[in-house]
């Protein structure tokens, strides 16, 4: 069953303030039960990125330390790597989005989704920002900031 | 800053490689110059190896290497200067594109202190010339983030081999022939001394990272990855990349500069060329059995529509249009 998602527009850009987020990578995390942990873009993140031309990731079944490269996208041609927001063994890749990355950019919080982990027997996400308030406060602030620094658009 | 004169046409990729491993390990901000002693061809990280045309290559003796940074396929010889910043990426905008500009700015002035009426142009490009988003490209670039440091790579092209560049690309003849015509528009040899340019762009890089330049050399830590990298980029699992075993796409692209491609699509038996400058089709070529007569005019109204209003005019053009239509739906022009 695909995850549900209520988005609510923060500081001009869509949130989903249910899930999880990784400050440092943009990343969202959506936990589906059983350990099982969704994973992908942030609309800031899509914002700073750039038009992707690319997204690759490794294999399945990789076990992954916390900020160990699960992937990598290109924007610009600058190519960097996407970092495990949470300890885990990655189980699943989206293979639409390998097929056409701008699905990340068009629907980044439903069908652009990355991967998923399973962190049954790994060690708890831990600097994840997560909880509504939470969420609505960094992600308000993170695009504050970079407006400040002209780095997305008033 | 580590000045690696003439180096093997691997090394021309491992050495950077090392520097960005050794700066994401702690060394400082390093800049770094070299030109490959013989061509090859260069791939971008995430590019299917099938886009280049690899027998020809071998027969030609042209090594071909996959780089970690992203773009297209290249040719790269010793008339081309290659350049290197590598930096922290804690030290840069989060905003892929605003760090790209702030580390090739230093670059521009550069050129522009060799005497290069350069500059960026809105799509990120060093061009030269009269036409704002359209100006002549001066330099091959493309950027990477490796472990924590990002590098930015460019070149200085003194003279530039349009035909080889085409000819290393799988693409079929006529295909092959518009990358060349465009190439010989939108890429082109500065006039600037290198030797003068490689001074300004010390100088340039310093200021704008506000450090003192001073000759360097590679740690034992960065010569320990080099020696891994040169067996690393030689074997087939490396050029064959994290793309490997995806087929072509029915439709595809070759960037000749931000703006300015070839397309190329195939459906069935019916086939699309076509080179598009600022979203516009500038020459067609199509074919397909059914249009045995009607090709040439039909290719011909393609010509001045944007690459969508002729997918719209395909999708009208029968079954083979139809087909053509669907396999240029997926397309994007996007900068790499």
């Amino acid at each position: 069953m695909e995850p549900t998602t209520e988005l609510a527009e923060v500081a001009g850009f869509p949130v989903d303030l249910a899930r999880a987020y990784d400050p440092q990578t943009h990343l969202w995390v959506l936990d589906q039960g059983g350990g099982r942990l969704r994973v992908g873009l942030d609309a800031l993140g899509v914002e700073t990125s750039g038009t992707l031309a690319a997204v690759a990731f490794i294999g399945g079944g990789t076990e992954l330390a916390r900020g160990e490269p699960f992937g990598s996208l290109e924007a610009a041609k600058f190519v960097g790597p996407f970092l495990a927001p949470v300890a885990g063994r990655l189980t699943a890749v989206n293979d639409a989005v390998l097929a056409d990355p701008s699905l990340v950019e068009r629907d980044p919080y439903g069908a652009g989704w990355l991967v998923e982990f399973d962190t049954t027997g790994f060690e708890a996400p831990g600097t994840l920002v997560a909880g509504r308030d939470a969420v609505n406060a960094w992600f308000a602030a993170t695009v504050e900031d970079y407006r400040i620094k002209g780095l997305v658009a008033e | 800053m580590c000045d690696f004169g003439r180096v093997s046409a691997r090394r021309s990729q491992t050495l950077w490689h090392a520097l960005a491993h050794g700066v994401s390990a702690g060394a400082p901000p390093t800049l770094s110059f070299m030109r490959p002693a013989r061509p090859y061809v260069g791939l971008g990280y995430h590019r299917p190896a099938a886009e280049v045309d690899l027998a020809w290559c071998r027969e030609a003796g042209l090594p071909v290497y996959r780089r970690k940074a992203g773009g297209g396929v290249v040719y790269l010889d010793d008339a081309q200067l290659f350049f290197q910043i590598t930096v922290p990426a804690t030290s840069l905008p989060a905003a892929r594109g605003a760090a790209l500009r702030h580390l090739l700015a230093p670059a521009v002035a550069a050129w522009r202190a060799a005497g290069v009426d350069a500059r960026l142009d809105p799509a990120g490009e060093v061009v030269v010339g009269e036409i704002p988003a359209l100006g002549i490209k001066v330099c091959g670039h493309a950027a990477a983030q490796i472990g924590g440091a990002v590098v930015v790579v460019g070149n200085l092209i003194e003279r530039f081999d349009h035909d080889a560049a085409a000819r290393v690309l799988a693409l079929p003849p006529d295909a092959r022939a518009e990358a060349a015509r465009l190439m010989r528009r939108f890429v082109a040899a500065t006039p600037a001394d290198a030797a003068t340019f490689q001074s300004a762009a010390v100088a340039a890089y310093g200021e704008a990272l506000g450090l003192e330049v001073v000759p360097g050399h590679m740690s034992s830590d960065e010569r320990r990855h080099l020696a891994h990298l040169d067996v690393h980029f030689g074997t087939a699992r490396w050029l064959a990349g994290p793309v490997a075993g995806r087929p072509l796409p029915a439709a595809r692209t070759v960037k000749i500069r931000a703006g300015v491609f070839v397309v190329t699509a195939e459906a069935a038996a019916a086939r699309l060329m076509a080179g598009v400058v600022g979203d516009k089709v500038e020459r067609a070529v199509l074919s397909a059995p059914e249009w045995n007569g009607t090709a040439g005019p039909l290719a011909a109204g393609l010509e001045g529509l944007s690459l969508s209003e002729a997918r719209s005019r395909l999708a009208g053009a029968g079954a083979a249009g139809a087909g053509l239509a669907d396999a240029l739906a997926g397309l994007r022009l996007t900068a790499a």
